[in-house]
């Protein structure tokens, strides 16, 4: 009886596992969270570390869903973009030679 | 004795021999020499193939190359850029860091501040506590063999199962390495192939910890990007100071070149060695990992819900795309390039492509969003301009 158990037990858990491993994860974000984050650091980089104009820049973080606009501070060197107002994310330019980190 | 002195005369000539940096006649540290092919005739296929102009701008449709290098015997032999882009301003790598990131850790292994056998918690001590991180080597990381689960999508199968979207844009963007780390073991490190973005991006971590402790926080410029000339280089990190070695890193199509130049010669550069004795030839070989296990090829495909391994047909090095064959009776992947071709290859299409053979470096920057520019038609389109 307690041979059969643990044999039930351990196929369970093999069974279990097997499972687990093909499992896809998936991540808590949704895409205007995406969206916003990618349109603030890649306008940041796009801007100031690669030196292309805004027209070109804002081609470049064109993604799909295209919601996010995104706003420069030139002077402070800073992007911040937003979607349907309450999703914002902010980037800023450290240096000429760490670029621009997503705050 | 005098055959002792001899065979120790013949040993150290031998070191001395495998040590020895190439020679050249000149090194591109301060500006590439030019011997530009102007030839219509040879230039034109490769013009027409690589700058495609293919419906409105705004379609994003054909190879739309933004610049274009390629060194031959040391020297810019084509250069031509496009789309607003010219030989001053730098271009995102994406996954060109990778290769730059492995190339850093071998500075740090030349300088002996990390070897590949180190367990990653000798560089990354917040995580000694953690078995699994602790298990993993150098060598496996920089293999994509750390064995961590990863789903390595972009665009195309949704957001919400990227591994690398999340991690640069979501839930993980603060502390990127933690990200990575905290992903679930698949597999035992060293065993099986997994492309990462995230490994990368731990390679380009630990690489910073070692050089950094020793040589201060602008190491990886004082100790590569300025020996070799790359002025424009940038690395970009994320707000907890981690280096995004997957995905980050900028340069002029002409500072690239140097990096592809530095390991056609081996890893030396105007006769200082950058890279160890024998990197080169490590980086560029098919890894152990990439022979224990590359992916599922068994061809089934599994339901879009569930997690499956990709099948790589392209070997790797120390994360260098290889022209070798994936196993055996299969072929290698960029039939009309030399068998020891080998590249560091970018989303979008940026290239970095070395042919020793041909003592050739080409360097390719773009934006393809419709399929990204092929490896051996480059290649085979390069190849009639830089022959006799």
């Amino acid at each position: 009886m307690n041979a059969r158990a643990l044999f039930l037990f351990g196929a369970l858990a093999l069974a279990g596992c097997a499972q687990d491993d093909a499992k896809l994860r998936t991540y808590a974000n949704n895409d205007l969270e995406l969206s916003v984050g990618n349109a603030a650091k890649m306008s940041c980089t796009c801007l100031f570390v690669m030196q292309m104009d805004e027209a070109y820049c804002k081609d470049w973080v064109r993604a799909s869903p295209n919601v996010a606009r995104f706003f420069v501070d030139k002077e402070k060197k800073v992007v911040t973009s937003s979607a349907f107002i309450s999703w914002t994310a902010k980037a800023h330019y450290v240096d000429d030679k760490r670029g621009c980190v997503l705050e | 004795m005098n055959r002792l002195l001899v065979t120790l005369l013949l040993t150290s000539a031998a070191v001395a021999s495998a040590q020895a940096c190439r020679a050249r006649a000149s090194w591109p540290t301060e500006s590439w020499p030019q011997a530009l092919v102007t030839a219509t005739d040879k230039t034109k296929g490769l013009e027409d193939f690589a700058f495609t102009l293919v419906g409105k701008p705004e379609e994003r449709l054909g190879y739309r190359t933004e610049g274009l290098v390629v060194v031959k015997n040391g020297a810019i032999v084509y250069e031509k850029y496009a789309r607003g882009f010219d030989a001053t301003k730098p271009h995102l790598s994406w996954s060109v860091a990778k290769s730059v990131s492995s190339t850093l850790l071998g500075v740090a292994v030349q300088e002996g501040l990390a070897s590949l056998d180190d367990s990653l918690c000798k560089h990354l001590p917040e995580y000694a506590n953690d078995p699994v991180v602790c298990a993993i080597t150098t060598r496996q990381l920089v293999s994509f063999g750390s064995g961590l689960q990863w789903q390595e999508e972009y665009e195309d199968k949704g957001y919400q199962v990227s591994s690398v979207i999340a991690m640069l844009f979501g839930v993980g963007h603060k502390d990127q390495v933690k990200h990575v780390l905290t992903h679930r073991k698949l597999r035992e490190p060293g065993t099986q192939f997994v492309y990462s973005t995230g490994d990368a991006h731990v390679v380009g971590t630990v690489a910073k910890r070692a050089l950094t402790a020793k040589f201060g926080p602008d190491a990886f410029w004082t100790k590569l990007f300025e020996p070799i000339g790359m002025k424009s280089a940038v690395f970009e990190e994320d707000a907890s100071g981690n280096v995004l070695g997957g995905s980050f890193v900028y340069a002029t199509p002409r500072d690239y070149a140097k990096l592809g130049y530095l390991m056609l010669n081996e890893g030396c550069w105007n006769d200082q060695r950058i890279l160890p004795v024998g990197w080169v030839q490590q980086a560029t070989s098919v890894s152990a990992v990439f022979k224990s296990n590359r992916g599922d090829c068994s061809g089934q495909k599994l339901p879009a819900t569930e997690f499956q391994l990709p099948c790589e047909d392209t070997p790797n090095g120390f994360m260098w795309w290889l022209n070798k064959p994936p196993a055996d009776g299969k072929e290698k992947p960029w039939k009309d390039a030399p068998d020891d071709t080998y590249a560091a290859l970018g989303h979008w299409g940026q290239r970095i492509i070395v042919i020793p053979s041909e003592d050739l470096v080409i360097v390719r920057t773009g934006d393809d969003r419709d399929g990204s520019i092929p490896v051996n038609e480059l290649v085979k389109n390069v190849l009639p301009l830089v022959k006799p």
